[in-house]
């Protein structure tokens, strides 16, 4: 038997910045993919005070309409491609292959390459302000507004960086479901994976069919705008619906891209601090493979206005929808009923979740019985309806995800107090943004205008506009709490939090291989069984790991 | 049990809770609707039209279905909160129950059970709103392009296009079905009126078509609901109902003023010509006026056809805009009447064009 000699494992010294451009680490991937994806919500955030401070007063002279539709549009489209899916990516990428006990991605260098496409499509698509005119027509880009006779190249630009982005988002949805179905632990059974592992996978599936039908419909704007083609533009034969029905039919399982991973969040963070296991697991993963199928079937509720649509059909499956919705809202209270909730940072945003993401849905109800549509879709109503599910919801999630991993990350706790701030200014901000913009639909003030009439709609857009404001400070604090908490926060051990995943089983960051040695998986919490006992109802520990308070 | 409560009072998370409970009542505070001064609220302000009621009463249903679902939720979250929150020094792990299937058939089939009941009343209301009558009073065409309004009354040959603060007006008779017709020109814009409690998209290649009928004379404002590029928020109109004898009364004044010529800009006033041949600048960059007298901007598009429009929106030194509508499409000429100024500099430009500037001395 000859000999070998192996390369020698561990970790080469290289330099800093070398390094992070040309790794191939999940961890570190990952850790990009959620920093570039924070940068872009600092610029969509400051496009959307653009926005609030042009509607402070009416006839306001802030931003003019050229601007002002060029920052919604900006806005809107940062905020869904450049800020919340690529943050979840981030999340996945961290977290998922460490939670399978897997010692990286599947295609580590496709992993690398699919974060790269998204600071350049980003940095292409704001090109734009600097070419003649950013894209102006809407993140939805209804055609026929959408075309070369009525917007400029900064609508060309939109169309190729969000074809990159959706090449990224291909790439990086083969990837998950390769390494969740490739590389799962030895007992790693499908029903014990993390709900956090379900909703990427289920995610992962929604992206790889959707996605390319929306590239399908940027090729054909594409032509239509450069080549002469006529697919969207009724003066030379073509069909303006028929850019909403190939856009919604991507844009609705989009929608549940934006929110099925931060339900994953949102389940592994109320199990954690309620010291209690997810109220229903299978349940909770039918629910979210039931989602994930439907999505498919309830595009056109976006277009009931255009009376382009059979009614009927939409109306059910959207109210249908809400159902697997509603179980999941009730698993996640009934975990923390007779629980022992522990309010951390993380469980705060958790509970913000809960009780934003309850309105978002709601609100959902009054869209999807038609007549109801008819008198609010395209007014702040729906403003409100998007806000309260991809703010209250998404955004919170994510918050929530940022405190509960930040430990695991970089071996430090974000500041507990400081984080309770942010929180307080978070959700009362938010609150305070998005739940007025409700009663200004139903007094009929429409979306995306730039100037109003003085009316009674002038008070409840500026307690809007300060809302926006109390946002922007939350954040400003929730920036020091990293810069704070990077230099000298608190030591993370291992499992600060008590844990039930694997991802805990290991330091704290993790080494580039991630585990040493794996514990044994019976259930979909190995390393709780790990500490407490046994999965099938073994004695528990008495004592819980921390100081036994939940107070700050 | 006076101290339990002090500290309880105190504890960090009661003030938490009692802050934001505070911020909602100030919201709903806020928010309290009464019928005579439409101060947004929770419901839709009280219909104008037979369909608009069945909405409303629609909207109802599903308000109070929902209010209740939110209260016992957000009840349920807010309990559990409190209740079972760990205690200081409490190191017990708490019973590890992984659900309940009873409880989760319950919280399937209920919601399904109650989601039914509300799509299938949904569907009715749906049908009466829809509804179309065979023989309709009124059809008015209305034609929507970027950024005004047409309603034409093909039967009656009567056409009216308009825009700014309040846009064209659609004259209908209270008590008979209006039947509306709908076309773009351009893009896809919305006809929105929010005290019927419907709009419906004007989509370029197609028609579409509903119908509505008013309960009691009154002005009614509508505005484009579906974005349709820089004038989208001053596509105003508006609908005005009157008695079915005042409806035939304007119809008949209506018609012989439509015989008579197109009257010239007002005798007397100043004109003074302004012309556009590119998207740089104007082709005269200082204009005069007198002070204090109403005077007309005869604004000529030289652009070649399939160009695009322009129009002239004036600047004042307090920054109050009087904005030139319509847009003069290319090869056209628009009379836009401008009020009495007082003397001083003023600005112009070009809604269209923010780039084409002038100024204006007005002396």
């Amino acid at each position: 038997m000859a000999t070998t000699a192996l390369p020698q494992t561990g970790t080469y010294s290289r330099a800093w910045l070398y390094d992070w451009l040309t790794t191939t680490d999940h961890k570190k991937i990952g850790i990009m993919y959620i920093t570039s994806s924070f940068i872009f919500f600092l610029v969509g955030g400051v496009l959307a005070l653009g926005i609030r401070t042009q509607l402070w007063v009416p006839h306001n002279t802030f931003l003019d309409p050229t601007l002002y539709n060029q920052v919604f549009t900006m806005h809107g489209t940062t905020m869904i491609f450049f800020f919340v899916m690529p943050m979840l990516a981030g999340f996945g990428n961290y977290a998922m292959p460490l939670m399978i006990g897997a010692a990286d991605m599947a295609f580590p260098r496709i992993n690398a390459l699919a974060f790269w496409i998204i600071p350049f499509s980003g940095i292409l698509l704001f090109s734009g302000f600097l070419l003649g005119g950013a894209a102006n027509a809407g993140w939805t880009s209804y055609a026929p507004l959408s075309e070369a006779k009525y917007s400029g190249v900064g609508q060309d630009l939109w169309i190729m960086s969000i074809l990159l982005n959706g090449v990224s988002s291909i790439l990086g949805a083969i990837n998950f479901l390769v390494t969740i179905f490739k590389l799962r632990a030895p007992g790693m059974t499908l029903l014990r994976m993390p709900i956090f592992v379900w909703t990427v996978l289920v995610t992962a599936v929604l992206l790889l069919f959707a996605v390319p039908v929306l590239a399908s419909a940027l090729v054909m704007l594409f032509i239509d705008r450069n080549y002469g083609g006529s697919f969207f533009d009724p003066a030379s034969g073509g069909d303006a619906i028929l850019w909403q029905n190939v856009f919604w039919f991507f844009g609705h399982p989009e929608v549940y891209i934006m929110i099925l991973p931060a339900f994953g969040i949102i389940s592994e963070t109320t199990p954690v601090f309620s010291h209690k296991p997810i109220f229903g697991y299978k349940a909770f993963v039918l629910a979210t493979i039931a989602i994930g199928v439907m999505s498919f079937g309830v595009w056109a509720h976006h277009m009931f206005a255009t009376g382009a649509v059979y009614l009927p059909f939409f109306s059910l499956t959207t109210f249908l929808i809400g159902v697997p919705t509603g179980v999941k809202m009730f698993n996640w209270t009934f975990t923390m009923v007779r629980g022992k909730i522990q309010f951390t940072t993380a469980m705060l945003f958790t509970v913000a979740f809960l009780m934003s993401f309850l309105i978002g849905g709601l609100d959902g109800v009054f869209a999807a019985a038609t007549p109801v549509d008819f008198a609010i879709t395209d007014t702040y109503f729906i403003v409100s309806h998007i806000h309260y599910v991809l703010f209250g919801g998404s955004a919170t999630a994510i918050m929530a995800g940022i405190y509960y991993w930040f430990p695991k990350m970089f071996g430090r706790k974000l500041d507990e107090r400081i984080g309770k701030v942010h929180f307080v200014l978070w959700f009362v901000g938010t609150q305070m943004t998005f739940f007025s913009m409700h009663l200004l639909g139903l007094a009929g003030m429409p979306r995306r205008i730039e100037d109003y009439a003085p009316t009674a709609w002038e008070p409840l857009n500026q307690l809007e506009t300060i809302g926006a404001f109390v946002i922007a400070l939350s954040m400003a604090v929730f920036l020091w709490n990293v810069f704070v908490s990077a230099r000298s926060g608190e030591i993370a051990e291992d499992d600060p939090w008590d844990a039930n995943t694997l991802e805990w089983a290991t330091t704290s960051p993790p080494p580039p291989h991630n585990f040493d040695s794996l514990p044994e998986i019976h259930s979909e919490r190995p390393l709780f069984d790990l500490k407490h006992g046994g999965a099938h109802g073994g004695p528990p520990l008495p004592a819980l790991a921390g100081d036994g308070g939940g107070a700050a | 049990m006076f101290r339990a409560l002090r500290s309880f009072a105190r504890s960090p998370r009661i003030r938490l809770a009692a802050l934001i409970g505070f911020s909602l009542l100030v919201i709903a505070g806020c928010a309290q609707a009464t019928n005579d001064n439409p101060i947004p609220g929770f419901f839709p302000p009280p219909a104008a039209t037979v369909q608009g009621e069945d909405t409303s009463g629609l909207y109802d249903l599903v308000f109070w279905i929902v209010a209740v679902i939110f209260v016992l939720v957000e009840g349920l979250i807010i309990y559990s909160v409190f209740r079972y929150r760990r205690k200081k020094g409490d190191q017990e792990l708490p019973k590890q129950t992984h659900g309940y299937f009873p409880l989760e058939v319950a919280w399937t089939v209920i919601p399904i059970v109650l989601v039914l009941f509300v799509w299938v009343v949904a569907l009715q209301v749906q049908d009466k709103v829809l509804a179309e009558s065979p023989d309709p009073a009124v059809t008015v065409d209305v034609t929507g392009f970027q950024w005004q309004w047409t309603f034409d009354y093909k039967s009656l040959g009567l056409s009216y296009t308009g825009a700014g603060a309040d846009g064209p007006t659609m004259v209908v008779p209270v008590g008979e079905p209006v039947h509306i017709n709908e076309h773009s020109n351009d893009v896809i814009h919305s006809f929105y009126i929010r005290d019927f409690l419907f709009k419906r998209d004007v989509v370029p290649g197609r028609v579409n078509s509903f119908e509505f009928t008013v309960k009691e004379p009154g002005t009614y404002s509508g505005q484009c609901a579906e974005f349709c590029g820089l004038g989208h928020h001053q596509m105003f109109f508006t609908i005005k109902a009157v008695s079915p004898t005042d409806y035939q009364a304007w119809v008949k004044s209506e018609q012989a003023k439509a015989q008579a010529t197109q009257a010239p800009p007002p005798s007397g006033a100043t004109v003074i010509q302004l012309s556009a041949s590119n998207t740089t600048a104007f082709d005269e960059s200082t204009l005069t006026a007198p002070a204090n007298k109403p005077f007309v901007i005869a604004f000529t598009n030289k652009e070649a056809t399939g160009g695009p429009p322009h129009d002239v929106v004036i600047v004042g030194p307090d920054n109050k805009s009087i904005t030139g509508m319509p847009l003069a499409q290319p090869g056209q000429t628009v009379n836009y009447s401008e009020p009495a100024l007082p003397a001083g500099t003023y600005k112009f430009f070009c809604i269209v064009h923010p780039n084409m500037t002038g100024t204006l001395t007005v002396k």
